[in-house]
């Protein structure tokens, strides 16, 4: 066998990777940015979550002696999930190095066993809070995986593809033009779903530290040092794969040009990190109890997008 | 600028199920508002290649008259009832949410099968007049309070509105505006009815006795 595609390969493979861990911390910093500039304050500076990961990653864990493998486990676990997903996503000018026909099941899947981790790990700390956010996480990603998977389902009808490479890829000719009523409602929809997905702020408030409030951030309480760096680090990935995602559903625009489709694709992002600043500064924590119905309100418009791709044929 | 007919037809929609997903009244009115000035702009994007002066007539009077007027009489309406400002429906929010979905589907799927003489704009006016409309019946039965009763009926209001202003050429001007004076003469004595019943039933024996006994 050739070695050289392979290398080639394992090459794309890590230059993937260090664009996800390169920016996702600069995703978060952003989006903390543009909220203290909406509060009137100067705000921490916007490199300052790479501060943090470096902090945390000189110091050691601390465990308790309830907890077992499952524990030190999860963050590994995610931290890897959410490596691998990073695969089977296109960002900017590089195409995915894994794809192949119903890649959009793994992506999902994928996920899931993230989250199972995660909730494996909270439980396992014998932590009543822990056990309520883990509760709380699993009712809420239940409801986001219907309207994920609607979003995804239109894309592929209207892309006439089950990879999601090709789905949001530059290798379609999907244009507003066209697809824009559909477009529009998969967008809304998916932004919802992003928001829930990574417990930003109609649905959690990543700040707060409010035991019985909290969703994300009292699952990984008992986590230090290194792994909770790496839950941090997880975290931070999957907000910018979820952007990753939704960029190229905004902009499809193909140059061809590598570098202008790297400026689109980060300015894309970067934007959208402000759009999500901007959502957290002008709104509320919702009542848990009617974050489901938020994310019933983006599973209507996912299907309302499929139902007006049906239509259109 | 049949692309900016569409979005407009998906966003009257989509205004329509978050105004069945709001819980406060004040919120429902001012998406309300949205929504009719989204609607205002409708015969712009329609006749864009050859705009007449009805077209801007209609838009400016729908703009005054839904997206600033009867917003205007509906806080009014609130502000002097003093009711509480949460939205009681008969079925939960999901339900109606659920509902809400369904109903758009069903209003897409049955009109695959109605073939319209003339020629519409665009192909989703049809569909999303009748989900608007569906939408708004469902708000006006789901909802138990006067006033967002009567964003239900305005919703389904805007519906048919949406219909009729593709339809423009083959409807007198007058009749437009007949309609469009019919709903605001409805809202205006709604508000009026509703701060009637309000000053009564604070004079009235029944909310005394009530108190009384401890419900208030």
């Amino acid at each position: 066998m050739d070695i050289k595609p392979m290398l080639m390969n394992v090459f794309l493979v890590f230059v993937h990777w260090s664009i996800v861990l390169l920016f996702s911390p600069l995703f978060i910093g952003v989006i903390a940015k543009v909220k203290a500039i909406f509060a009137g304050k100067a705000g921490p500076p916007v490199f300052q979550p790479y501060f943090d990961l470096a902090k945390l990653f000189r110091k050691h864990s601390v465990y308790s002696r309830t907890t077992t493998w499952v524990f030190r486990g999860a963050p590994i676990v995610s931290f890897a999930a959410v490596l691998v997903l990073s695969l089977v996503i296109p960002l900017g000018m590089f195409k995915a190095p894994v794809q192949f026909p119903g890649d959009l099941l793994l992506a999902v899947y994928i996920l899931s066993l993230a989250r199972f981790f995660m909730i494996s790990a909270a439980m396992d700390t014998g932590l009543s809070l822990e056990g309520m956010g883990a509760s709380r996480e699993a009712f809420f990603s239940c409801l986001s995986e219907l309207a994920l998977f609607m979003n995804f389902i239109t894309l592929a009808l209207l892309a006439h593809n089950i990879s999601l490479s090709r789905m949001i890829g530059a290798d379609i000719p999907m244009s507003w033009r066209t697809f824009g009523p559909a477009l529009l409602l998969v967008v809304a929809s998916f932004f919802i779903v992003l928001l829930a997905e990574n417990c930003r702020i109609p649905v959690d408030d990543p700040d707060t530290h409010l035991e019985l409030t909290m969703v994300h951030e009292v699952m990984i309480l008992e986590h230090s040092g290194v792994d909770l760096a790496y839950m941090l680090y997880a975290a931070a990935a999957k907000l910018f794969i979820f952007a990753g995602i939704l960029v190229p559903i905004i902009i499809p625009v193909h140059t061809g040009h590598p570098v202008t489709e790297s400026i689109l694709f980060l300015g894309g992002t970067l934007g959208l990190a402000i759009l999500v600043g901007i959502v957290e500064s002008s709104m509320a924590r919702l009542r848990l109890n009617r974050v489901r119905n938020l994310l019933l309100f983006s599973f209507a418009l996912a299907f309302f997008g499929f139902v007006v791709t049906k239509w259109r044929g | 600028m049949v692309p900016w007919i569409d979005a407009s037809c998906i966003l009257i929609v989509f205004f329509s199920l978050t105004i069945l997903a709001t819980y406060r009244i004040s919120g429902m009115i001012q998406v309300f508002a949205v929504q009719s000035f989204v609607l205002g702009l409708m015969p712009f994007f329609l006749h864009a290649d050859a705009l007449a002066g009805r077209d801007v007539l209609i838009a400016l009077g729908t703009i005054l008259l839904k997206a600033a007027l009867v917003p205007y009489i509906l806080f009014w309406a609130i502000r002097h009832v003093s009711m509480r400002s949460e939205v009681k429906p008969l079925i939960g929010f999901g339900t109606s949410i659920i509902c809400g979905a369904l109903l758009i589907a069903g209003a897409f799927w049955v009109s695959l099968s109605l073939k319209l003489p003339g020629k519409p704009g665009s192909d989703l006016i049809f569909p999303c007049f009748l989900a608007t409309v569906l939408l708004g019946f469902l708000i006006m039965v789901t909802r138990t309070r006067a006033v967002t009763q009567v964003l239900g009926y305005l919703v389904m209001e805007n519906g048919i509105f949406l219909f009729a202003v593709s339809l423009f050429d083959a409807m007198p001007i007058l009749i437009e505006m007949g309609i469009l004076l019919d709903i605001f003469v409805a809202v205006f004595i709604m508000a009026i009815v509703v701060n009637h019943i309000n000053e009564e039933f604070e004079r009235s024996p029944v909310s005394v006795s009530r108190s009384k006994m401890g419900e208030t």
